[in-house]
């Protein structure tokens, strides 16, 4: 019975991810090669892709789509490898997830924006330099940041959004029971073999680890390469990224650029499996030169490089941290603030209460679509993680399975939306509540598997084993074994749905119609509006938002356990009150 | 005590999910079942505008306040960050052969978007005429009223509000840089040479970008104007692209980041103008400029002012979508909007103050004194100086003066 269940919903699974995509796939492709009824267009041809490709500066756009998404992504990765090499030994380990998690739950376009903050002309940065030199006119022709022509300004953005999440991923993997046990191993191997700390780390833990973080990080890859948010507001328009020409062509007035649109859209999937392939090739390379180090034996690995990098990168994040609070918290207080003083003239209530009396159902509409969207898919994971267990699907299924995961990630959200829409709109024009639900489901599904995944599938077995040779059930192992052993993963992989539930813009606002408005869509087209301090306030309610998600996420375990001990040891309470 | 608990979850889950799955279907039903009910009907209008500032976003909140008040219409504010994602929408929705039961009832549009969605038959015609405020814009006297950029309206919009494109001014920045305001095009350029990197424009594709085009090219060329109230021609371009060229290519070199990068939205110029990046800037919102003063997102020296050459003059519309299935609130909606009282709200500096459409000629005494404003706030535009204004081009100026930007500057995306 509970195996069928299991069975059932990751084939219900496979069709929601699969469904609304590959509608909005193709809603794609039709389009890009000429054929979209609605703008009486009704011949197929390759005239599309051919006017793409005569698109001026088409090539730049590719390279800097590839430059920020791969760069960013192998800079995030050694950034966090650096860290954990750093302070894996130390308790400190905790309080760096802690602190790094007001970058990890911030929406990317609100990260972009606090970093224009900080970093911009007539940022705080500028503003601590500036008042030193005094000077009272902020230049944007002598600063580098933002707008370069490289792409710098973003990838140090996505850099800098990755690293919390990778990092995550890394902690869950490693705080694992049978990880636990496994990772203790290695290091007393290491050190008992005269390894020293960074290089047991690097030799002996980071492979089995890395091994196990993969498919995020690949997701994180995918990601970046057609991330819209951050190169819309940091990146030099002369051309831009290959997202935002997609958008730009999207949202053009001339309906029939549509059609390019779409094109670029499948273009941009091309890019995004380069970007794969390069990094799988990267990866090759590195094992292969590391099996080699391996082999030579040397015990010793960049001890001291790799303490000061893991602490400067460490260093750089608090004061950034620190910067972007700072300054963000007091914009959204701000009266006058003349450039170069550091503090504004006086503070007022008035940014906050324009904010707030407009708040009340966007708050409430972004909670329940996200504790809808996040719970449910949770609950869907968990039993098709199950499936995979219980009744193993053959190869092939499951490799189609493991794709359709991908496929949201793959396909700009800017056109599969808008196929999406269509195809809704097809189906029912009332059910705006669920068609919304559908398209975050898209989005949240997708992260919600790749972090429990992880965790479920080293789940040492034996536990199982041993309690299914005892007589128990399938269903009891499920529920009175394995959940337990891995609250710590659900809960996080929850908080993570919700701040993904939170951030989406494009979904909320394409499915619902504009009728369901959340704090993101809010906080957006006051992005595009011209208060400086609107924004900041929108800025912090994006942040505070996912942040609850991620405090019950670190509570909850502990309040489990706690429930759990005090049922098994009810005697004992009184000890409890006079223990830690 | 844990699997009772983790059962509750569940079970809250699966609540969670049903419910939501349900609920929506209901809650859209509910509206119109009512509708059919009882007498005197909740209706509901669903209005979708650009959002971006809180001026206009606090003005629609009265607007939907008084609705509810006086007609039981329950006006809801759809905030866009971009108008072309409503467009994008009601398109999907005739795609899917949607005619009847669209999301979208009232828009606010002009220019291309308007040419869009008139193109693509998205929007409900002649409705405008059954308007009873309609006639005290007074449209047999101001063409501006049924001519969008150039394109007859056909009653598909009503005039909503008008704008002229206005400049303004840091003066403390000024001072230190010992340069005077320019006043006509010619000083523009001048003043980027003698203080680099403090002006910009935004890209072609933002609307005050190709204003800003348009103004340029009807003060670069003030004997051609006849050419520009016509469609478009290549000789037309010949004739009157040169000049533009020369203007910009000396203007650019100097312009905020040397020009090789310019803001995607006009909202960012203020935004620029606030931080202190930039000193000057332009718009066609000159009520916006105080009330933004007010609100601390710009400085107190801020001074706003008109050009001598010219300013660029346009009309703001209301659209009605084809497929709209509450037709009749809608245009009780409209109809509210352009009565004095609604217009003399609007205008209010302290509200938003954008200019009314109605011809005081057309009001009475009494409406016209809700008109009157208190004293002007230093960083205003003084109203009772005289402008020149300049009528919008003809709307297929507008593509051909962008693309004709593209191909000389290079897309900008």
């Amino acid at each position: 019975m509970f195996t069928r269940l299991t069975v059932f919903t990751r084939l219900l699974l496979f069709l929601l991810l699969l469904m609304p995509v590959s509608v909005g796939f193709i809603g794609v492709i039709f389009p890009s090669f000429g054929y979209f009824p609605a703008l009486d267009r009704h011949d197929f041809s390759f005239d599309i892709f051919k006017k793409l490709f005569a698109v001026d500066g088409l090539g730049r756009m590719v390279w800097l789509s590839l430059f920020t998404g791969i760069g960013s992504t192998l800079l995030a990765t050694l950034c966090t490898f650096l860290l954990l090499a750093a302070c894996y030994k130390s308790s400190f380990l905790n309080k760096v997830q802690a602190m790094l998690s007001p970058l990890l739950v911030l929406p990317h376009a609100a990260t972009a924006i606090a970093l224009l903050f900080v970093l911009s002309p007539s940022g705080l940065f500028a503003r601590l330099i500036g008042s030193i030199t005094s000077t009272t006119i902020p230049s944007a022709n002598a600063a580098f940041f933002p707008y370069d022509d490289w792409g710098i300004s973003v990838l140090c953005a996505l850099v800098l959004k990755e690293v919390p999440f990778i990092l995550l991923m890394a902690l869950s993997v490693m705080a694992q029971p049978s990880n636990v046990r496994k990772l203790a191993g290695y290091q007393r191997v290491g050190v008992s073999l005269g390894y020293n700390e960074k290089s047991t780390f690097f030799k002996l833990m980071l492979p089995s680890i890395y091994a196990q973080i993969r498919l995020p990080i690949l997701a994180v890859l995918v990601f970046a390469t057609s991330n819209v948010e951050i190169p819309l507001i940091l990146a030099a328009n002369n051309p831009g990224t290959l997202s935002t020409a997609i958008l730009h062509w999207f949202n053009h007035v001339d309906l029939s650029m549509r059609l390019l649109g779409s094109a670029a859209s499948i273009l941009q999937v091309f890019v995004c499996v380069f970007a794969i392939l390069f990094f799988i090739t990267i990866e090759r390379g590195v094992a292969l030169w590391g099996r080699n180090r391996l082999h030579a034996g040397k015990r010793n690995f960049f001890e001291r490089s790799i303490a000061f990098l893991g602490t400067s990168v460490l260093a750089v994040y608090a004061v950034l941290i620190a910067m972007v609070v700072y300054v963000v918290v007091m914009y959204s207080f701000a009266t006058y603030w003349p450039f170069p003083h550091l503090l504004p003239q006086g503070f007022t209530l008035l940014h906050w209460q324009t904010a707030l009396s407009a708040i009340d159902e966007p708050f409430w509409n972004a909670v329940a679509l996200a504790f809808a969207t996040s719970t449910s898919s949770v609950v869907f994971v968990l039993l098709t993680l199950e499936s995979e267990v219980l009744a193993p699907a053959k190869q092939k299924v499951a490799r189609l399975f493991s794709l359709s995961l991908f496929l949201p990630l793959l396909v700009p959200g800017v056109a599969f939306l808008y196929g999406l829409v269509w195809f809704q709109q097809l189906l029912s024009t009332h059910a705006l509540g669920f068609h919304t639900y559908i398209a975050h489901m898209v989005y949240v599904v997708p992260y919600v598997y790749l972090s429990l995944a992880v965790s479920y599938r080293r789940f040492e077995p034996r536990y199982a084993y041993v309690a299914q040779s005892l007589g128990k059930s399938p269903f009891q192992v499920f529920w009175h074994i394995k959940l337990p052993m891995l609250t710590n993963a659900v809960c996080v992989s929850w908080a993570l749905g919700m701040a993904i539930s939170f951030s989406q813009y494009l979904p909320t606002l394409l499915a619902s119609g504009g009728a369901i408005p959340t704090v993101t869509t809010e906080a957006v087209a006051s992005v595009s509006g011209s208060s400086e301090r609107l924004t900041a306030v929108y800025a912090i309610l994006q942040g505070v938002m996912p942040f609850m998600g991620f405090v019950i996420a670190w509570t909850l375990p502990a309040m489990i356990r706690f429930a759990r001990t005090r049922k098994r040891n009810r005697f004992s309470q009184k000890v409890m009150r006079y223990g830690p | 005590m844990l699997s009772r608990t983790l059962l509750l979850f569940i079970c809250v889950v699966l609540c969670c999910v049903s419910v939501h799955a349900a609920q929506p279907s209901n809650q859209n039903a509910s509206p119109q079942k009512k509708a059919n009910e009882s007498d005197m009907p909740a209706q509901h209008v669903r209005f979708h505008a650009w959002g971006g500032s809180a001026q206009v976003n606090g003005y629609i909140r009265w607007l939907s306040e008084q609705l509810k008040q006086r007609h039981n219409i329950t006006l809801q504010h759809v905030k866009l960050a971009d108008t072309s994602d409503a467009v994008a929408r009601v398109l999907a929705e005739k795609a899917a052969g949607n005619v009847e039961e669209g999301s979208v009832d009232l828009i606010w549009i002009n220019g291309e978007n308007f040419a869009t969605m008139k193109k693509h038959g998205l929007l409900a015609a002649k409705w405008v005429g059954q308007l009873p405020n309609f006639a005290l814009t007074n449209p047999d006297d101001n063409p501006a009223m049924t001519m969008d950029f150039g394109e007859a309206t056909m009653g598909m919009e009503a005039p909503w509000g008008r704008a002229s494109m206005v400049f303004y001014m840091r003066q403390s920045h000024l001072q230190k840089l010992q340069v005077n305001a320019p006043t006509n095009i010619q000083q523009l350029l001048s003043f980027s040479q003698q203080a680099p990197g403090r002006f910009t424009y935004p890209a072609p594709n933002d609307y005050l970008g190709a204003s800003f085009l348009k103004y340029a090219l009807l003060s670069l060329n003030p004997k051609q104007h006849t050419l520009f109230y016509q469609p478009v021609t290549p000789q037309a371009l010949d004739d009157t692209l040169p000049s533009l060229w020369q203007f910009l290519d000396a203007l650019h070199p100097n312009m905020w980041r040397e020009g090789r990068t310019v803001v995607r939205q006009a909202s960012q110029l203020q935004r620029l103008v606030g931080t202190g990046e930039l000193s000057l800037a332009f718009t066609f919102t000159a009520a916006e400029i105080p009330s933004a003063v007010e609100r601390f997102d710009l400085p107190t020296d801020i001074r706003t002012y008109a050009m001598d050459d010219g300013s660029l003059a346009n009309v703001h519309f209301i659209g009605l979508t084809f497929n709209s299935p509450n037709r009749q609130a809608a245009i009780k909606v409209v109809n509210f909007m352009l009565s004095a009282e609604a217009q003399a709200e609007k205008q209010k500096i302290s509200v938003w103050g954008d200019d009314t459409v109605l011809d005081m000629r057309m009001l009475t005494g009494k409406q016209q004194r809700l008109f009157k404003e208190p004293a002007l706030h230093p960083s205003a535009l003084d109203k009772t100086l005289p402008i020149s204004l300049l009528a919008e081009p003809h709307a297929s100026w507008t593509d051909a003066l962008r693309n004709a930007w593209y191909e000389r500057y290079g897309a900008r995306y």
